[in-house]
């Protein structure tokens, strides 16, 4: 048994996903919220495509053989979960760089100015 | 044939977006009009024959992705469809409803409809991403700087929301190597240790306390529901029906945890502290979307109460408080719109008189008020009648009328708008509200009216579940609203109008970053509270 063998990819990607989420937790810059949801998604994929991982699995295509298959089901999820993610990193950009050109605003704030009226 | 519900509004959307340059209402609303029959036929067969299944490929049971209608999600899509149906007939001669509008409006359709049907936990993330998407694209639609703030922090709060749920399914997923919620159900009981799924279960329940808004994780809501800017088509669908989709993901996920986890106790908790939260919120706003907005956090906790007391009865009246819910906050506020547009304000300090000035409109909210309120005869106090017969423990009693107390309190102030002198100058007032929209906030309005005096009536029909309401206990309740009505006007005029407590209450709100490290606490906590319990 290797020493670091703990170190699986589900592991990593559980503690990608609250690395993310302490970002999130601490930094008030809008462009830091964007990357640690992409560092907190990054570890979601990690974790999803290496579960149940076994050494030596062959993919699922072709004639039988002796080696056992990979589950392919979790890879087209991620397919699936990774271009949702490369869109909503998109769309929460674009909201950003409209939000600070328009009003120059890169934090978030601390208070919602409820003026009441103004419609 | 369940798919065509779903991908229908899909496609009538890109038709008519393509076709953009002319004017595409009508069409839109006929395509309503199709989802609408094609809905309450779903709804017939169901209740006529059972269970639908539409399997989407020809794998077994459990393994293909599956669209299911049964009674409840048969009863929400025709709920669905009827108040999507009246918003855009509502919506039919204001300027916003232009075709990218109507395009995004009919997305948001299918999703909603696809979230109620799917039994694919997967799907489930799919579409909720999606509809996170469009729902943000929808509140920020005038472009103006308070929606575009509002927009990004409900945007980026759901999607962290829902990365925990897509971690939860890969969890549940590398335990039971299923995505099917009725086939994960039956493989759970199967488990050796029932320890395996606390950090999947408290990873779910996160993402749906967060859709639900219950407390901690209630802060996006009233920015999101109450943005100044947006339409109040938007809100009213947002109030109405889009925070149903959790009230529905939560009666599915504890169905499907249930072999293993019973955690209604705290969820019931929860929902207390929520509703009471909700209504002193409520009571400290005086802006006219707000106030709304924090009612509908105050009704989902007490949806929540029914849900979790663990009675029957309760429960059905929780279902049919989602209905009632549904129906007079929609009406609510579309009614709130029109007076907010004619009277140039939001701040209900500065409207009076709506009763005299929108004869129509007034109408409509006073139906809403007295639904809301439970007042005998409206639909409200069917559901909350049944909540209450759930439970006979003194305190649940106690807490349920203190609750409507509270609700009684916050629409006494909201319904000030509707009497006194309206002072506003006689040149200065906007053109009148088109007919159109004026009627269907009154049919709306009538309809609380209508659910609520065939009650037991509705109930039979949506739901299949016969009680007896109309007993001596329902007629005692009407007597305990006649004198909680009063004690209401005593204590608001008396105590709370005069103390400078709720001005204080009013400024209470959570930043972006508490917002997410109350996220966390709460998935700590839940988590931690499961491992106790088993």
């Amino acid at each position: 048994m290797k020493p670091l063998d703990f170190i699986t990819g589900e592991i990593v990607g559980i503690l990608l996903f609250f690395i993310g989420l302490y970002g999130l937790m601490t930094k008030k810059t809008i462009v830091k919220t964007i990357m640690s949801m992409s560092i907190m998604e990054s570890g979601i994929f990690l974790f999803y495509i290496t579960i149940n991982f076994t050494e030596g699995a062959v993919p699922p295509i072709g004639q039988a053989q002796e080696a056992a298959f990979v589950d392919p089901v979790p890879s087209a999820l991620m397919i699936t979960a990774i271009v949702i993610g490369i869109g909503v990193t998109a769309i929460g950009l674009t909201m950003f760089m409209h939000y600070k050109q328009k009003h120059g605003i890169t934090h978030w704030s601390r208070n919602r100015n409820q003026t009441g009226s103004g419609h | 044939m369940l798919y065509l519900l779903v991908i229908g509004p899909i496609l009538a959307g890109i038709v008519s977006i393509l076709f953009k340059k002319r004017d595409t209402r009508l069409f839109i609303v006929g395509a309503q009009i199709v989802q609408f029959i094609y809905s309450l036929i779903i709804f017939i067969q169901v209740r006529t024959d059972g269970t639908v299944f539409n399997y989407m490929s020809r794998l077994p049971e459990g393994v293909a992705i599956t669209l299911m209608a049964d009674i409840i999600s048969s009863v929400f899509v025709l709920l669905t469809t009827i108040i999507f149906l009246m918003l855009m007939l509502y919506a039919f001669h204001k300027d916003y409803f232009t075709t990218q509008f109507g395009f995004l409006f009919l997305v948001l359709q299918g999703l909603i409809i696809s979230l109620f049907f799917t039994t694919d936990l997967f799907n489930i993330f799919v579409m909720l991403e999606v509809a996170t998407v469009v729902v943000a694209i929808l509140i920020m639609i005038n472009k103006e700087k308070q929606a575009i703030y509002d927009g990004m922090i409900y945007f980026f709060v759901n999607v962290i929301g829902t990365a925990f749920l897509l971690l939860g399914i890969g969890m549940l997923y590398r335990t039971t190597g299923l995505l099917d919620m009725r086939a994960i159900s039956e493989a759970l009981e199967l488990l050796d240790s029932p320890r395996a799924v606390i950090l999947p279960f408290a990873m779910m329940m996160t993402t749906l306390s967060l859709k639900t808004a219950v407390v901690p994780l209630f802060s996006w809501l009233p920015k999101a529901h109450g943005t100044p800017s947006a339409p109040p088509v938007v809100s009213a669908v947002l109030s109405g029906l889009f925070i149903k989709t959790g009230v529905y993901m939560f009666i599915r996920f504890s169905a499907m945890f249930e072999p293993v986890i019973q955690a209604q106790e705290l969820f019931f908790i929860i929902g207390f502290i929520t509703s009471i939260f909700g209504f002193i919120m409520a009571l400290s706003q005086n802006d006219i979307k707000m106030i709304l907005a924090y009612s509908t956090v105050s009704q989902i906790g007490l949806i929540m109460i029914g849900l979790n007391m663990g009675s029957d009865i309760a429960y059905w009246g929780a279902l049919f408080h989602v209905v009632s819910h549904a129906l007079f906050k929609s009406t609510l506020f579309l009614a709130a719109g029109q007076v907010y547009n004619q009277y140039g304000t939001r701040d209900i300090r500065m409207m009076r008189g709506v009763l005299r000035s929108m004869p129509l409109t007034g109408m409509a909210i006073i139906f809403g008020i007295l639904g809301v309120t439970g007042a005998p005869m409206f639909n409200g106090s069917i559901s909350k009648y049944m909540i209450s017969y759930g439970s006979y423990r003194p305190m649940v009693q106690l807490g349920l009328n203190l609750i409507n107390l509270g609700t009684i309190m916050y629409f006494l102030k909201f319904s000030t708008i509707l009497f006194g002198k309206d002072n506003r100058p006689e040149d200065e007032r906007p053109p009148k509200e088109d007919l159109l929209s004026e009627l269907l906030v009154f049919i709306m309005g009538g309809l609380i009216l209508l659910t609520g005096v065939y009650g037991p009536v509705s109930m039979d029909i949506l739901f299949g579940y016969q009680v007896e309401v109309f007993s001596t206990e329902y007629f005692e309740k009407g007597f305990v609203y006649a004198l909680m009505i009063i004690a209401a006007i005593g204590l608001y005029n008396g105590v709370i109008n005069k103390g400078g407590l709720l001005d204080r209450i009013s400024h209470v709100e959570l930043t972006f970053n508490a917002v997410i490290t109350s996220m966390t606490g709460f998935f700590i906590f839940v988590a931690s509270y499961v491992y106790f319990i088993l």
